[in-house]
């Protein structure tokens, strides 16, 4: 008994482990730390840098209105939608949009990932099934 | 193993081979339960006195919206901002932070659009505690969880309203499901694979209680460029009563005065920072600045001065403005 549980189950758990152990290629980047002095100098004299990084953000916050029309917004939504972005965001957005996690996506209905999922469910692991509470 | 198989016993062989096999699985089994059981312990929390919050907290009245097909993050978002006194429904948030193509919402987006509606976003150290410690002091919170594994991500945002440290609860307005309870050993194996990313949006002038100054600066800063240094006001001045000490938060607090127009204010503020950082070149700019446009022109000498002086990133942009100042 034991012996046919722990074949069936070895290479259930083998698998897992080695899934479990993969990078976590979509994981959130933490947020890059913007510097305050940079965003704070609408005063004052200290335009010349201020004015080269503006152009920068310039430059990625058009690139991040053409990635959001790519990813299906609609065009007229777009421009208030990124110019509510702070220029860390920005710059996240630009770099990385393809690899942000999106909240609420779905899982590939394959039998052994949901025969996986069913297991970790169980475990306490993972929360799919709303049923294995 | 090997110097076993190698004893002149072939008799004994195969009988011992199952028996080794045996053990291994059982042993891989058992490894592989410690090493699963590892990666989701209970989060270990110290005692709710140490942390200086209640038993239990259930926040009341916080709205709850059902999410219809990937839209976790728009209902998450109106749950909370309507919370925080703000009118917006789900329908109005869909086309201001859904990607269409991606089934989902991303974390930036999340922030800026509570800056569309007059609320700061702040995003919270990603831990456990944290958490517990704004859902105490009443900020309803905005988490995102995988459900699934690594490999097969299921994202999902959802909004903490309470706990419960006896019985190891979460309390959660979650995907179609109000007042969702999870164990905090689920609701954490879920919440730590997006790196316990977790936000609160709040009115200008409240801040997170468990936050430090740099976060909360951030923060504010962010919410001050997507509106305006008037709307922001009230927050840099509850980060000035928090942190009275901290010359960044007066410098910002200053500017923002500026911006709002009143430079009195402004230059007080920046005061304040060369105060708190006599060495701080960058607000002693800024006060010069500032006095010259008063017409003191004394003080705005001493200060342009001081600031051409210090070794700073900002001593070129000094040293003009007091060549300047001086024709």
């Amino acid at each position: 008994m034991m012996k046919k549980l722990s074949r069936v189950l070895s290479p259930l758990l083998i698998a897992f482990l080695v899934l479990g152990s993969m990078s976590v290629a979509a994981a959130p980047q933490p947020a890059p730390s913007s510097s305050l002095v940079s965003t704070q100098d609408a005063l004052s004299a200290d335009q010349v840098s201020a004015d080269r990084e503006r152009i920068h953000e310039v430059l990625a916050r058009q690139d991040v209105q053409d990635q959001l029309v790519a990813q299906g917004v609609d065009p007229a939504d777009v421009e208030a939608r990124v110019a509510a972005l702070s220029d860390a965001e920005v710059r996240q957005m630009a770099e990385q949009l393809d690899d942000l996690p999106a909240g609420a996506s779905v899982v590939g209905a394959l039998v052994f990932v949901f025969v996986l999922l069913l297991v970790t469910d169980l475990l306490g692991l993972t929360n799919v099934f709303p049923f294995t509470r | 193993m090997s110097h076993l198989l190698e004893r002149p016993t072939p008799r004994w062989q195969p009988q011992r081979q199952a028996w080794n096999a045996r053990t291994a699985g059982v042993l891989l089994l058992m490894a592989a339960l410690l090493l699963l059981s590892g990666c989701a312990t209970s989060p270990r929390l110290a005692s709710p006195s140490d942390m200086g919050i209640a038993e239990r907290t259930y926040i009341d009245g916080v709205p709850f919206h059902a999410q219809r097909e990937y839209q976790c993050g728009p209902a998450s978002l109106a749950m909370v901002l309507n919370y925080s006194n703000v009118d917006v429904s789900v329908d109005t948030l869909i086309p201001q932070v859904f990607l269409p193509n991606r089934d989902g919402s991303v974390q930036p987006e999340m922030q800026s659009t509570v800056r569309r509606y007059d609320r700061v976003s702040f995003v919270l150290d990603g831990n456990f505690p944290s958490l517990l410690k704004e859902l105490d002091a009443g900020h309803p919170v905005v988490v995102m969880q995988n459900l699934s594994l690594p490999a097969w991500p299921m994202w999902h945002y959802a909004v903490a309203i309470g706990y419960d440290l006896d019985e190891q609860l979460m309390t959660l307005h979650s995907g179609e499901e109000a007042d969702r309870q999870e164990s905090f050993r689920r609701f954490d194996a879920t919440w730590a694979r997006s790196e316990r990313w977790a936000m609160v949006a709040l009115p200008p002038g409240d801040l997170p209680v468990s936050v430090g100054p740099r976060r909360a600066m951030d923060a504010i800063a962010s919410f001050e460029q997507a509106n305006d240094a008037r709307a922001a006001l009230p927050a840099w001045h509850a980060v000035t009563e928090r942190w009275p000490q901290d010359a960044m938060a007066w410098f910002a607090q200053g500017n923002a005065e500026h911006s709002a127009g009143d430079p009195e204010a402004a230059a007080e503020a920046f005061r304040h920072a060369t105060e708190q950082q006599p060495d701080m070149a960058v607000a002693w700019l800024n006060l010069g600045l500032t006095l010259e446009s008063l017409g003191e022109r004394d003080e705005a000498h001493l200060a342009l001065q001081q600031a051409a002086t210090l070794p700073s990133h900002w001593q070129a942009d000094a040293e003009e403005a007091l060549r300047r100042f001086r024709d």
